[in-house]
């Protein structure tokens, strides 16, 4: 998404869905995950009768609502995707003005799409050719139609090639940048959006600002810290700019150099401490590495409102220590929601008991690590439009509201210059004040949209509901699409053509992201003096505000006005290519389709691609594909949700969903116990539950539950009353190895099994 | 009052129920039910099957004519003005007879005793309490919260996620529903999943 069009982020909302004609749905069960969200789902069909669609390995709860229904072989996504680009481009279904005008590399999407016939199509996705025929017809008529997802597309070797073809489908379909279109990602948990905002990651600052010297230097400035300071923190100058581990692998760090593991590139040490704050890390694919992981540590930390289950994994005994974390109930502040919007919370009640707020967790670690001082500065600064630089105004900083405005301060990647405390206060306190569908306010929130959507440029803009929408003035939230991938490639202009420049912008054509260098040509302003001397190096970066200023009195984006790219020539693949996940069900495919390479310090692990994929044939072994998900009383790794009765009342065991016919070719009644064996040598003990959602070929795990472990029974682990109603074993303990060539997710939606009576 | 109203209804709009059991969680949490208890149930049919999946909301259904009234030995059940059945769990003697005449398997027993946590039988309310004081705490322990008495929504429906579920005067409940057939306007079922099944292809 970022390296189509230049955010990462849904693009319209979840009310907007109610203006579509189409609704796509890719690996996403709304109706389970969302269920609030997925009323504006029913809304447009039931008021704007439009066709719901569904593409999934299993009949799910959405599937139930959809008009068509496609039952995909996982990850074959991409297969499926061009397919439908070749009905379109053969129909002439596309958008040409659209690609023209704000599209680059189309071409070799199309020579592509050429080799998908929906004949090819059937046999590699198992969807036959006239459903998909159907499908494409009435997507494409439909306009306009969104395309929606989560983690069914992403979680795969090739799960970033699958996130740029979708776009890639809309932008053939001129599906952007308009009411009822766009991309809706769905985020899968309660301010995931914020959290990746932040950048909770290891590859990147706060606001996507990457790990650069400049951006590490545009920090140590804003947090009012000394770079060199920051510098010591590390191990070597080059170590601050490495990317670290992540969530997916972080158990590699710490088992590298034992037989058979992955090698590591970690300033020559392995991990040996872990601080967890609220992750439910018994939810990570490779169960068993996870556990032998926590063994092998020195030091364990889990900070949690419910006791973390990593502790009842481990078999380690000394060092643990568990922590009493806040629930959100006890303190206050923004939230992020799927739609980039933010929304705040106020404190229903103190902290009960011993237990603290995150933010008191992390101050009082920082306090005895010596940089408490340093970490909280940021809050006590504000720009001094005088200098445009940092200056102390106060001696003590209110928690949260000098956070939030330290962010609006600092963040101009994503615009959130204009989400500072009280206005985002004023939303919440107002929300009856906005419209359901639009999220305009009316009333004293007029010219606001609900919870100011990022980009946000200034203090005073309205946010932006739809991202790259033209139709509205910048004024307003529209833009085109973002600048970032250069002027030119390859002698084809990358900026926007003439005349899909945003209504009422100054300057009719496409051009760059605003820098001092450009910003008087580019916006045909002349800046004074004065304004030159403050000014920043570029829009990123300029504390004075005046790049912002100047280019929405020019009704222009600060981030430029480009063409979005269907060619990624710094991935690995240019443009998305089919590749068979690593456990391929279709052997005599990975011949055609190899996995990539093997990629060595990926996020500092060396990562097997084909090597893994050529090891052997695993369908033999392992005949069954693997599908993992969730529950809709249930919460990712569980354990809040497994310690409320009623919830846990739902589904009070673990179980695996299987088709009666494959249940009866082996044996397992409805109820029974089975074992589901995978290629990594680890089996788990479940309960059969009989169901026609899945075919004769897969069968289904949800992943909440924890607390036994390989058939082994480890719940007197637990601490006298905090065992939750319901445990069972994870299903991340039979999915199988692999993780993307980009972002390391694991491939946890396209694995193989092998099951067995028990 | 009943010049000017209907009776109180419940309906599940099958077109809008996903199955996430918002309804019957909070229905639980709300009057603090045994876990054994189920004033409310979420039912699915044909699960996983291409264009043959529904679900749909079923508790009390606070009949006009309830059967469980009729059959009942000991006279515990009275039906208020606005049309909401309840009982008297200090009368009711735990038989089952109200089970048996119910079409939607509504009465519920809980397992501790004849007389347990929540009486001898327990049932929907509408969240409209019981005979006892309104908002006193015999009437919470017994049959749980009475928002209907402050002027709230039954919590079923206050929760229920994608609003398939209504309540409310029947003529209000008839309009919110009728809006929505009349907008789908469009193949829209001539009537609700299963009618075929229960009274007959006409």
């Amino acid at each position: 998404m970022a390296n189509t069009w230049g955010y990462g982020a849904m693009t319209n909302s979840l009310g907007d869905i109610q203006n579509t004609k189409a609704i796509i749905i890719f690996g996403a069960n709304p109706a389970v995950n969302h269920p609030v969200g997925f009323q504006h789902f029913l809304k447009a069909k039931e008021r704007n009768n439009a066709k719901i669609i569904v593409i999934d390995p299993r009949m799910t709860k959405t599937a139930a609502k959809a008009d068509l229904y496609a039952q995909i072989r996982p990850g074959t996504d991409i297969p499926f995707m061009y397919g439908m680009l070749h009905i379109i481009f053969k129909n002439g279904w596309h958008d040409q003005k659209f690609m023209d005008a704000r599209v680059y590399g189309m071409d070799e999407i199309k020579e592509e799409a050429k080799k998908w016939n929906p004949e090819k199509v059937a046999d590699v996705t198992g969807v036959p050719a006239d459903k998909l025929i159907q499908i494409t017809r009435l997507y494409a008529k439909s306009t306009p139609g969104t395309l929606v997802w989560a983690m069914g597309l992403t979680q795969h070797s090739i799960g970033s090639s699958n996130t740029r073809l979708a776009p890639i489908l809309q932008l053939a379909l001129g599906n952007l940048g308009v009411e009822g279109g766009g991309c809706n990602i769905l985020r899968g948990h309660d301010n995931v959006q914020g959290a990746t905002d932040m950048c909770c990651l290891s590859h990147t600052l706060p606001g996507y600002y990457g790990l650069s010297k400049g951006s590490w230097g545009y920090f140590a400035k804003s947090w009012g810290v000394d770079y060199e300071w920051l510098k010591g923190r590390f191990k070597s100058e080059e170590m601050m700019g490495e990317k670290g581990f992540t969530l997916a692998r972080w158990y590699a760090g710490v088992l590298a150099g034992k037989p058979g593991e992955d090698k590591i590139k970690n300033a020559g040490t392995n991990l040996k401490a872990l601080v967890v704050l609220g992750n439910g890390i018994t939810a990570i694919a490779q169960q068993a590495k996870v556990k032998e992981a926590l063994d092998n540590l020195e030091l364990i930390v889990l900070a949690d409102p419910f006791l973390n289950e990593g502790a009842i994994l481990t078999d380690k005994q000394n060092d643990v220590f568990v922590l009493p974390a806040a629930t959100q109930f006890e303190t206050s502040g923004s939230v992020t929601a799927t739609n980039r919007a933010a929304q705040w919370r106020n404190k229903v009640i103190d902290p009960l008991y011993e237990s603290k707020t995150d933010h008191d967790i992390i101050f009082e670690l920082a306090k005895r690590l010596g940089f408490y001082d340093e970490l909280t500065k940021g809050m006590l600064l504000k720009d001094d439009p005088k200098t445009a630089k940092p200056v102390k105004v106060k001696d003590e900083f209110q928690w949260p509201e000098d956070a939030t405005d330290e962010i609006a301060r600092t963040i101009k990647t994503i615009g959130l210059t204009g989400w500072t405390a009280e206005r985002l206060k004023k939303h919440s306190e107002n929300w009856h004040m906005f419209d359901e569908v639009s999220g305009r306010g009316h009333g004293p929130m007029k010219g606001e949209y609900y919870g100011l959507p990022w980009p946000c440029w200034t203090t005073e803009h309205s946010g932006s509901p739809i991202l790259y929408n033209i139709n509205r003035s910048v004024a307003e939230g529209g833009m085109g699409f973002r600048n970032r991938f250069g002027l030119e490639r390859e002698g084809v202009n990358l900026l926007a053509e003439k005349g899909s420049a945003p209504k009422g912008s100054a300057n009719k054509d496409g051009y760059p992201e605003i820098n001092a260098e450009n910003i008087e040509e580019v916006l045909g302003i002349t800046l004074t003096a004065k304004e030159k001397s403050l000014i920043g190096k570029n829009w990123k970066v300029d504390t004075s505000g005046i790049i912002a200023q100047k280019c929405m009195e020019q009704g222009m984006a600060p981030y430029g006005n480009a063409k979005a790219r269907a060619i990624v020539w710094t991935f690995p693949d240019r443009i998305p290519l089919h590749r068979e996940p690593l456990h391929s069900p279709r052997q005599d495919l990975t011949k055609d389709y190899p996995a990539y390479e093997d990629k060595p310090n990926h996020y500092r692990v060396d990562t097997q691609y084909i090597s893994k994929q050529t090891e052997k044939d695993w369908s033999k072994e392992f005949p069954i594909n693997l599908v993992t998900g969730r529950l809709v009383n249930m919460n990712g790794a569980g354990v809040e949700t497994r310690a409320s009765k009623y919830l846990a009342k739902l589904t009070p065991e673990m179980f695996c969903d299987i088709n009666p016919g494959l249940a009866a070719n082996h044996g397992i009644r409805d109820g029974a116990m089975m074992w589901v064996h995978s290629p990594e040598g680890t089996k788990i003990k479940v309960k059969a539950k009989y169901s026609h959602s899945v075919s004769e070929d897969r069968v289904f795990l949800p992943y909440h539950f924890a607390g036994y472990f390989q058939g082994e029974d480890r719940t007197g682990n637990f601490p006298q009353g905090t065992k939750p109603y319901a445990s069972g074993e994870s299903a991340n303990t039979v999915t199988n190895y692999g993780y993307d060539i980009v972002t390391q997710i694991p491939e946890t939606k396209g694995g193989l099994c092998r099951i067995e009576k028990a | 009052m009943s010049d000017y109203y209907a009776r109180m209804k419940f309906y599940c709009d099958e077109q809008r129920c996903i199955q996430c059991d918002g309804c019957s969680v909070a229905c639980a949490e709300a009057h603090e039910l045994p876990v054994g208890i189920s004033r409310r149930k979420v039912i699915t049919l044909n699960e996983g099957i291409e264009g043959k999946e529904f679900s749909t909301s079923v508790a009390c259904m606070h009949c006009t004519d309830a059967p469980c009234e009729q059959v009942c030995p000991v006279d515990c059940f009275y039906i208020r003005e606005d049309g909401i059945v309840l009982h008297d769990k200090d009368v009711c003697i735990g038989c089952g007879y109200c089970l048996f005449a119910c079409p939607f398997g509504a009465p519920q027993f809980p397992q501790d005793g004849a007389f347990g946590t929540k009486g001898a039988m327990d049932k929907c309310t509408m969240c409209a309490g019981g005979p006892e004081e309104t908002n006193s705490a015999k009437e919470r322990e017994l049959y749980g919260q009475n928002r209907i008495a402050e002027g709230k929504v039954p919590v079923c429906a206050a929760m229920c996620s994608t609003k398939a579920l209504l309540v409310g005067d029947s003529e209000d409940v008839s309009r919110v529903y009728r809006e929505r057939v009349a907008a789908r306007g469009h193949g829209v079922l001539s009537a609700p999943y299963g009618w075929d099944t229960a009274y007959g292809n006409k």
